[in-house]
């Protein structure tokens, strides 16, 4: 397929063209209460191709590997079609292009490890959380990996090759008293083998204790809160909150957001720094070349509490008359490369978790995220749980709690960043423009924010 | 050899899903047209169950060794079967292939988005808006040893658009959209008035009343309070003990005036279709009947499971879920129909005098759906005065539980529903007992 692709793309005649085809192997081992749902493994390969005409593109998306010619053709047209009606046109900033291997590190291939070893593990965890409680009366438990190998060529003679392993594991627990219902999880995800999802019995427990303990929570009482969100929701708020509008492309065609969004202005406290980067060992967002074929850059998007930086593709890279950072992923053969995040994380501040809850009269500790989802500015996301903080100690356990807001006031009230710090690939990924689910990774450290709304009744 | 006889040599049942999905799409940017694709993909499941043991594996362009090998793999090491594969089913068909779709042309699809653009842009000219348009078909078999052969061609027309208004310290965002299988019932002045309506009403800034003021859910903010429901009625969740409806069929469990029916049968429905992803024949189930529950939805296994009858609701994908080869089918809703009561979105206004209309929330389906509890900032709506809408709402909350809103919260169920979320067709509905926090 390698030199096909190339020839493919060689041979075009639009302005610019670039082709990916894919091999991907997966499976999936699915539990609930002691049903297995899932025991199941998949191949597949697909392709597109990406032609840009005139300043539009045009995309053709397929699974049958002697199409590719006839696709080249057909995105051409495409793209020709749509260039009459183009008034902005789309241009690439420059990029070297590279011919490179990579190959996903992994100490245990799970292509090699039998169905039976994977069953075997997720039952485990399974029947540990079953068994922790009487009021334990469902689980959700999922082991999934995928081995993606990806190779890509375009027309300016760029070759990349590259395999991306990924494992998940998500353990969940239901209890249920009486007519109440609640839920205790660990969902965790890496860019690794199989040896990454072995000995959590631990979290499995965590899990299973936390969903008990929610029955006795209370629900939070809604209003503005001084908030420390523990690692892992912080991590949550950074992606949801604030990555998304650092992706550039929803910049590309937005005046006044372009304003907001200028590199100088003032976010944060000083000792906030905020990166994403396209490459840590087993981190599941690394992305070491991006699905336009250009190398992972690391991007601070803020330092030292100013916006320093935003993530590109060729195409916003050009426009803003930046450089590309390699931020272009596509979460399949069945998608054009968007701009993405990959591993994005707030830098280790200096205080410790005692001196962030110092001075906290009526506070609220929230932990662990459900999910969240922003419209630009306005955020929401759900705790998994939270505490209450009264004079500086954190108290009883309380649910339901969802915390909003406004991502420049609620960056401008962060007090204080903690010293520790956690990175977090979630089994679940990241939704965008009809890709989901995309795997990243998010990390922080403990980060304490003023004035936080917090819904409930 | 075709694939299922290769399978039967070495199992002894087998069901084959393929599905080849053709299509079109043009994507709007910033008022101008970005890119415009095609997709061709085709991808097969094989089920089999092998020594009383099920097992699942798929494909897109491997070969058929290497499948009926993949799900003979899993099946050594799954469990025992609880359910048979369909046999032969006889069943009308549901028309859900409308010809004229292939007809539509990408210069069509562009000149629609470019239409709707200018539309909102004459009126709003500083907005950003964004389209997005698709037309296809799906070819979907489903087969099996046992004698079930079923297979039909879908075809679907989309159209959203999305509007953002941006200031510092002020952005949002009005989104409509609609899904349907035929060219006729793609109604692009409809979708349009609704986008503007929405935008006009949100000119102003105002505040809603806090506490637990009457709220308006409009079609596309009622899933707030149905996505609960629709979990819950999953046979797999009540047979699991996740689900609070568990125990509860016959039950007033809610407003007596709510009727909620899931409809695999509805002519050219979103999500109708003859027969479902496992081929049985979809049918027409009430779960809300005059307030009483009724039923759960089942797939095969899920009905084997609970000694229930299977109810053609074998999907692929979760109850919100878009589906595909690669996922085994499980229990999830078709086209959902929320009967509609009386009165116009206009009435219902009037009626609620000071409130919040709910247009759109963020983070829909986070939380603990399973109890019913939700919590979600609003991300379109609009504060009530007087009976009249005197602008778009910001920093706003709601909070409570959709089981106790269905049950005791309803004022009014208006007349007047929509296709919303592709395929819940649900009026606007008039409740109270949500609490909702204004910074």
């Amino acid at each position: 397929m390698e030199e096909k692709l190339r020839e493919a793309v060689a041979k075009s005649r639009a302005d610019y063209t670039e082709a990916r085809w894919e091999q991907v192997t997966r499976s999936r081992v699915m539990f609930q209460r002691d049903q297995l749902l899932a025991l199941e493994s998949g191949e597949e390969q697909g392709g597109i191709v990406r032609c840009l005409v005139k300043g539009a593109w045009g995309i053709a998306v397929f699974t049958d590997p002697s199409d590719l010619p006839r696709k080249v053709e057909e995105a051409t047209r495409l793209a020709h079609t749509a260039s009459g009606h183009v008034a902005d046109p789309v241009e690439l900033a420059p990029v070297e292009p590279v011919e490179a291997h990579h190959a996903g590190e992994m100490q245990r291939d799970p292509r090699g490890v039998p169905l039976e070893e994977k069953r075997r593990l997720a039952q485990r965890y399974n029947e540990m959380i079953l068994g922790h409680a009487p009021e334990i009366v469902s689980t959700s438990v999922r082991y999934t990996d995928a081995w993606r190998r990806a190779i890509y060529a375009n027309s300016e003679g760029a070759y990349v090759e590259q395999g991306v392993p990924d494992v998940t594991l998500m353990l969940a627990a239901v209890a249920r008293k009486n007519g109440d219902i609640q839920q205790g999880f660990e969902s965790m995800g890496w860019a690794a083998g199989f040896e990454a999802v072995q000995g959590k019995e631990e979290e499995a427990l965590k899990a299973a204790k936390r969903a008990v303990d929610l029955l006795s929570a209370k629900p939070v009482k809604g209003g503005h809160y001084t908030v420390i969100l523990d690692p892992d929701l912080a991590g949550v708020f950074i992606h949801e909150a604030f990555g998304h509008i650092c992706e550039a492309d929803f910049l590309l065609k937005n005046e006044p957001m372009r304003k907001v969004m200028r590199v100088g202005t003032r976010f944060g406290v000083q000792s906030l720094n905020v990166v994403d980067d396209g490459y840590i060992p087993g981190a599941r967002g690394n992305s070491p070349y991006d699905d336009e074929g250009v190398p992972r850059r690391k991007a601070y998007l803020i330092k030292n509490g100013i916006l320093s930086g935003l993530m590109h593709s060729r195409a916003t890279a050009h426009k803003t008359k930046m450089e590309p950072t390699g931020n272009a992923r596509a979460v399949s053969w069945e998608h054009e490369p968007i701009v993405r995040m990959r591993n994005t994380y707030i830098e280790p501040g200096k205080s410790s978790l005692d001196e962030m809850l110092a001075g906290i009269e009526h506070g609220l500790y929230a932990c662990a995220a459900f999910g969240g989802q922003t419209m630009f500015e306005q955020f929401t996301f759900s705790a998994a749980y939270g505490h209450e903080i009264s004079n500086g100690r954190i108290g009883p356990m309380v649910r339901d709690v969802v915390l909003t807001g406004n991502v420049f006031q609620t960056l401008n009230n962060i007090e204080t960043i903690g010293q520790d710090f956690k990175l977090e690939g979630s089994s679940g990924g990241c939704g965008k423009g009809g890709q989901w689910p995309l795997p990243t990774t998010t990390g922080a450290p403990h980060v304490r924010i003023r004035d936080v709304t917090v819904g409930g009744r | 050899m075709g694939i299922l006889e290769r399978a039967a040599q070495r199992a002894e049942a087998a069901e084959l899903y393929d599905e080849l999905r053709e299509g079109v799409a043009v994507h709007f940017h910033g008022g101008e047209i970005e890119a415009a694709g095609s997709e061709a993909i085709r991808g097969r499941a094989l089920r089999v169950i092998a020594s009383g043991k099920l097992g699942f594996a798929s494909t897109a362009g491997g070969s058929d060794e290497a499948l009926v090998k993949s799900a003979l793999a899993a099946a050594a090491h799954g469990d025992p079967a609880p359910f048979a594969f369909a046999a032969s089913q006889d069943g009308k068909a549901v028309p859900v292939l409308d010809p004229q779709v292939s007809a539509i042309t990408v210069e069509n699809l562009i000149a629609w988005g470019e239409e709707a653009v200018r539309a909102i842009r004459d009126e709003f000219p500083d907005l950003v808006v964004n389209a997005s348009l698709a037309r296809g078909t799906a070819d979907v078999s489903v087969r099996t040893t046992a004698g079930g052969e079923r297979r039909e061609r879908r075809s679907y027309v989309s159209m959203s658009l999305d509007a953002e208004h941006i200031r510092e310290g002020d952005i949002w965002a009005v989104y409509a959209g609609r899904s349907v299988r035929r060219v006729a019932d793609l109604d692009r002045a409809a979708l349009l008035d609704e986008m503007l309506r929405y935008l006009r009403w949100g000119r102003e800034i105002a505040t809603p009343p806090a506490g637990t003021p009457p709220i308006l859910f409009a079609p596309s903010g009622f899933p707030v309070l149905l996505l609960p429901l629709m979990v819950g009625s999953s046979g797999l969740s009540v047979f699991l003990g996740t689900s609070p409806l568990k125990g509860r069929l016959g039950e007033a469990a809610f407003d007596p005036r709510l009727s909620i029916t899931d409809v695999g049968t509805l002519p050219f429905g979103p999500r109708s279709r003859t027969f479902d992803d496992e081929g049985l024949s979809t049918g027409r189930l009430p779960l809300v009947e005059g307030g009483v529950l009724r039923n759960f939805y089942y797939d095969l296994r899920a009905a084997a499971l609970a000694k229930a009858e299977p109810t053609g609701n074998g999907m692929k994908g979760g109850p919100m879920g878009t589906g595909g080869f690669r996922v085994p089918p499980g229990p999830a809703s078709r086209n959902i129909v929320v009967t509609p009561g009386e009165g116009s979105l206009d009435d219902l206004i009037a009626e609620m005098k000071d409130g919040l209309i709910v247009v759109g929330t963020l983070g829909l389906g986070q939380g603990n759906i399973q109890s019913g509890a939700f919590s979600n900032n609003v991300g379109v709506g609009f504060a009530v005065k007087g009976g009249k809408v005197v602008g778009r709402v910001k920093n706003t909350m709601i909070a409570g539980n959709a089981y106790e809103v269905l049950k005791d919260g309803i004022r009014a169920i208006g007349a007047t529903p929509e296709w919303v979320f592709g395929g819940l067709h649900v009026p606007p509905v008039l409740a109270q007992g949500v609490s909702v926090v204004v910074r």
